[in-house]
């Protein structure tokens, strides 16, 4: 943990909002005039795996947003069952005939056994609504978290202890149970028994009740930090001069805070993106024929002992993508704080 | 009348089975089976027949090449929901309640799978006097319970009776309707428990009689009493709601643990005189339950096939969609299979309340995508298509196609939309129902099911309903679904019992059968009459002709399958067959090898 130099710090990170105060390493580096920003972002670029990494995540992202354009250049969509309206692609099993999970010129990864809908179309849409899924409930989980546990660990006392028993009761709450039981409960409220459930609220809600239960370890894990750095001199001296809590919050711990912080979210991601898989197989998150990557790679655990192709992409996709997102999260980690050395 | 679930127990695996000979596929491949796949199926479907006195007489015959002593384990997904026999009406329960459960009359299984109705408690199949209105059957000498005690006409008597309790709903009607004339018979008799007995059954302990007094003529009592909710029960040693948990056993096995959800095992009931039997053999010296591994855990350690699960069998959910070409495409787990048809039909209720235009329903029938949901299932090896309501086996069935759905199994699209533009209901919405969870395969024919609605013309609403509660929201009156997912095991092999429960008018109800919903002046006294035929010929012809009207004039189905399913077995089981009655393995015909 960086422990900035306690008679600049309330001036210096004012300065530039956001950043690490500089560590005392960091003029030898850089030399003068580099803003602590710019000197993080050289230290990542001479990061090879840091910068292959962020490629990487770049890629599937972009891939996951451009996925209609590109289901459009290919000339298939994710929900025409292929196999099963053009007779040679599927044997009479509901597997694929060709070698390979019937990979031929048309269909690039295969085609899915059973249904026989196209398999490359299939998991780039799977990734974009797997990605936006597990992304905005990241941020949202990130957000509420580092604001939950900077203040209760700051203000301390009555609001502490009330934070800390919200969060026990969360951690302790089984919150898949609760979402099984209580989600068709909370859809037969919302859209008539006689319409088909939109997607856009199946997506919202399973963002909303994964947040909502999801907040608490981060803001368990910051009030801690925050509980140790509240007593140090730095916070002692901001009070001294009459900053406000929200600016001692905000300018003073929360940019100490930003290692943890940063690691939380690198794991959440690819954990969120499990979770709702494993919510869709209970029946309760995205429903077939909406594509996702989790439901996918399920489905593949159970044809690979005939059908090994439809395990490999997605799966092979999945792994690729959390390795290259924990990679770059180390590798962000060690620009912004060049103490800590691998 | 009847509230048979059985179709629960068949609904919870979609499984497969088969005779084809593939070529081994490549990995990842699915490899070409075109040619192969008409040739599905071993099980030929043979009416059941009536044996005579000789028949009943034990012992029964012994199966080539058994030895005695072993353990065979069962392994299931879940408990037996009850042990009562007169609580016993799910298949799955009665293949169990085939060890220590015996009524007056039972199936006697000849290896490949003829059934004959032969007496089991009784000498014969009973003696029908005054027009089917009185039946007589007489006990056989030596028959004991576990404890040694003698197994009277009254133990009989009071299996019968107990079927009027206040907490025995789950078991079957058909025998105390016929008894007390009332389909609301707990009113007419309360049961055993207040000390009065029913005045229409007599029972002679000296001659071993018992004779039972119907209000209407009915010449299939002897086949009604061969269902376990009619089983026999010691008045000594009944506990009423505990018998449950600790039945008395007349069988050649008796219960001896029991931890609910866990596991359970029977040993031998050294009471049980293999002379008085003549359907059950007893090899092994015990059989041992584990419940808990779904049919693709299940399969995977079959296919493994180490330890104790060499002397393992399946016990009642099939090998799953995914394991099936594998299994019948590899010689070894081939030989180590058992397979046939499930008795039943499974088809798609329309409800006629809600759908009431005949050309909509037609229009469904013709849309409906029979091939694309059977390969969902696992295609040729997972069953025939079905096109009739009554079931192959039944006695008299006749093989009709209203909606060609034999030459065009894709759908027919075209002609459905073509149908729903003269009924002027283009883009009518249809709410498509399927118990989730129950197995994945529901989820995936849901995909098919809604793409060929769609081309059809229909606005399709997918509505999953959770399996644990998805019958009682079907069978619910005034449910909001235009079709459902259902299916119908006969609780004998006539055509009165898939008939009249799921098209007769008169018995809707909440919780009913009758999930179509079908209440037609016509169709309803056709039932009537046709119930009420005793000449055999007369009243098959009767049921054929009325099935195919059913279908053609007012269409409340679509049938979808009769399914295959197909159980593994581990290397040192001998004398695995297939049940053609619980579809299951028959576990009393089964023997450990050395």
């Amino acid at each position: 943990m960086t422990s900035p130099m306690p008679s600049a710090a309330p001036f210096q990170v004012a300065a530039d909002p956001g950043a690490v105060p500089p560590a005392p390493t960091a003029p030898s580096q850089g030399g003068a005039g580099r803003s602590p920003g710019r000197l993080a972002w050289l230290r990542f670029r001479r990061d090879r795996t840091g910068v292959l990494s962020a490629w990487v995540v770049l890629f599937f992202f972009v891939a996951g947003l451009a996925a209609p354009l590109i289901a459009k250049l290919y000339g298939k969509d994710p929900y025409t069952t292929y196999g099963q309206n053009q007779s040679g692609l599927l044997n009479d099993f509901g597997f694929p005939i060709k070698p390979n999970g019937g990979i031929s010129g048309d269909f690039w990864f295969g085609i899915e056994p059973q249904l026989g809908r196209d398999v490359f179309t299939l998991l780039l849409y799977g990734i974009r609504n797997s990605l936006l899924i597990a992304t905005v409930t990241t941020l949202l989980v990130t957000l509420l978290g580092v604001a939950v546990g900077i203040t209760a660990g700051y203000l301390g006392g009555r609001i502490d202890n009330l934070v800390g028993r919200i969060i026990d009761i969360l951690l302790a709450f089984p919150s898949t149970l609760f979402f099984i039981a209580f989600w068709p409960v909370m859809i037969s409220i919302f859209v008539s028994p006689e319409d088909n459930t939109p997607t856009w609220l199946i997506v919202v809600s399973l963002i909303s009740v994964m947040t909502a239960f999801g907040w608490a370890p981060m803001a368990r894990l910051l009030r801690g930090e925050v509980l140790a750095l509240r007593e140090r001199e730095f916070v002692e001296a901001a009070k001294v001069t009459g900053a406000s809590p929200a600016r001692i919050i905000f300018k003073e711990l929360l940019p100490n805070l930003w290692t943890p912080i940063l690691i939380q979210g690198t794991l959440a991601l690819p954990m969120y993106v499990t979770t709702e898989a494993a919510l869709a197989f209970l029946g309760v998150g995205l429903q077939d024929p909406t594509p996702d990557w989790g439901v996918m790679i399920q489905r593949g655990s159970q044809v690979y002992q005939n059908d090994i192709t439809y395990m490999l992409f997605p799966g092979l996709t999945m792994v690729i993508f959390v390795i290259a997102f924990n990679l770059l999260g180390d590798s962000v980690r060690d620009a912004l704080d060049p103490k800590i050395r691998r | 009348m009847s509230l048979s679930r059985r179709n629960f127990v068949i609904a919870t695996s979609v499984a497969a089975g088969g005779s084809m000979v593939l070529s081994a596929c490549s990995s990842g491949g699915g490899g070409d089976t075109a040619g192969s796949g008409s040739s599905a199926g071993t099980t030929k479907y043979s009416a059941v027949t009536i044996g005579t006195k000789d028949d009943s007489t034990g012992p029964a015959p012994e199966v080539a090449g058994a030895k005695k002593g072993g353990t065979i384990h069962a392994i299931g997904p879940d408990d037996f929901s009850h042990l009562d026999p007169q609580r016993i009406y799910y298949s799955w329960n009665s293949t169990v309640a085939n060890l220590y459960v015996r009524c007056l009359t039972g199936y006697k299984i000849a290896p490949g799978g003829s059934m004959k109705l032969v007496g089991d408690l009784a000498t014969d199949t009973g003696t029908m006097s005054d027009g089917g209105k009185t039946w007589t059957f007489t006990l056989k000498d030596g028959l004991k319970w576990e404890d040694g005690s003698e197994l009277t006409v009254d133990d009989v008597r009071h299996g019968i009776e107990r079927g009027f309790a206040s907490f025995t709903t789950e078991g079957a009607t058909y025998v105390q309707t016929w008894l007390t004339g009332s389909t609301d018979f707990r009113s007419v008799y309360k049961g055993p428990y207040g000390g009065k007995h029913l005045d229409s059954i007599v029972t002679d302990t000296a001659k071993k009689t018992i004779t039972f007094h119907l209000k209407t003529p009915r010449g299939d009592l002897n086949w009604a009493l061969a269902m376990h909710s009619y089983g026999a029960v010691p008045v000594k040693h009944d506990t009423k709601e505990k018998y449950d948990k600790d039945p008395v056993s007349a069988g050649p096995y008796r219960i001896k643990q029991h931890s609910v959800d866990k596991s359970m095992t029977l040993v031998r009931n050294t009471h049980w005189d293999p002379k008085t039997d003549a359907i059950r053999t007893a090899y092994p010296d015990s059989f041992t339950f584990e419940f808990g591994p779904e049919g693709l855990q299940a399969t995977d350690r079959l296919i493994a096939d180490s330890g104790t699960d060499q002397y393992a069998v399946m016990a009642y959910s099939g090998v799953p969609a995914e394991r099936i070409q594998k299994v019948i495409s590899t010689p070894d787990l081939k030989s180590r299979t058992a397979n046939g048809l499930l008795t039943g039909l499974y088809y798609y209720a329309i409800n006629c309340k809600r759908v009431t235009d005949l050309r909509v329903r037609q229009a469904l029938n013709y849309a409906w995508p029979l091939e694309q949901i059977r390969k969902i299932y696992g295609g040729p090896s997972a069953g025939d298509y079905a096109t009739t309501i009554l079931s192959p086996d039944i006695a008299g069935r006749v093989k009709y196609d209203a909606y060609g759905k034999l030459t065009k199994p894709q759908g027919d699209t075209a002609k459905a939309k073509a149908l729903l533009k003269e009924a002027g209901k283009l883009g009518q919405k249809i709410v498509y129902t399927y118990p989730q969870g129950a197995s994945d395969a529901y989820d995936k024919t849901k995909v098919v099911i809604a793409n060929a609605l769609k081309e059809a013309g229909f606005d399709p609403v997918v509505k999953p309903v959770e399996s644990t509660s998805y019958y009682d929201q079907i069978q619910q009156i005034d449910n909001q679904f235009d079709v459902m997912w259902f299916g119908w095991s006969p609780d004998w092999p006539a055509a009165y019992t898939l008939i009249q429960p799921l098209f007769d008018g008169t018995t809707i109800a909440n919780g009913a059968n009758n999930v179509s919903q079908l209440n037609v002046k016509w169709v309803n006294s056709a039932i009537k009459k046709d119930a009420a035929i005793t000449d055999t010929v007369k009243s098959e012809a009767a049921w054929a002709a009325l099935d195919k009207e059913i279908m053609q004039k007012e269409a409340p189905i679509i049938p979808e399958t009769y399914q295959r399913r197909f159980y593994l077995y581990g290397t040192k089981v001998g004398g695995a067959e297939f049940d053609p009655l619980f579809s299951a393995f028959i576990l009393y015909k089964l023997y450990a090898k050395s």
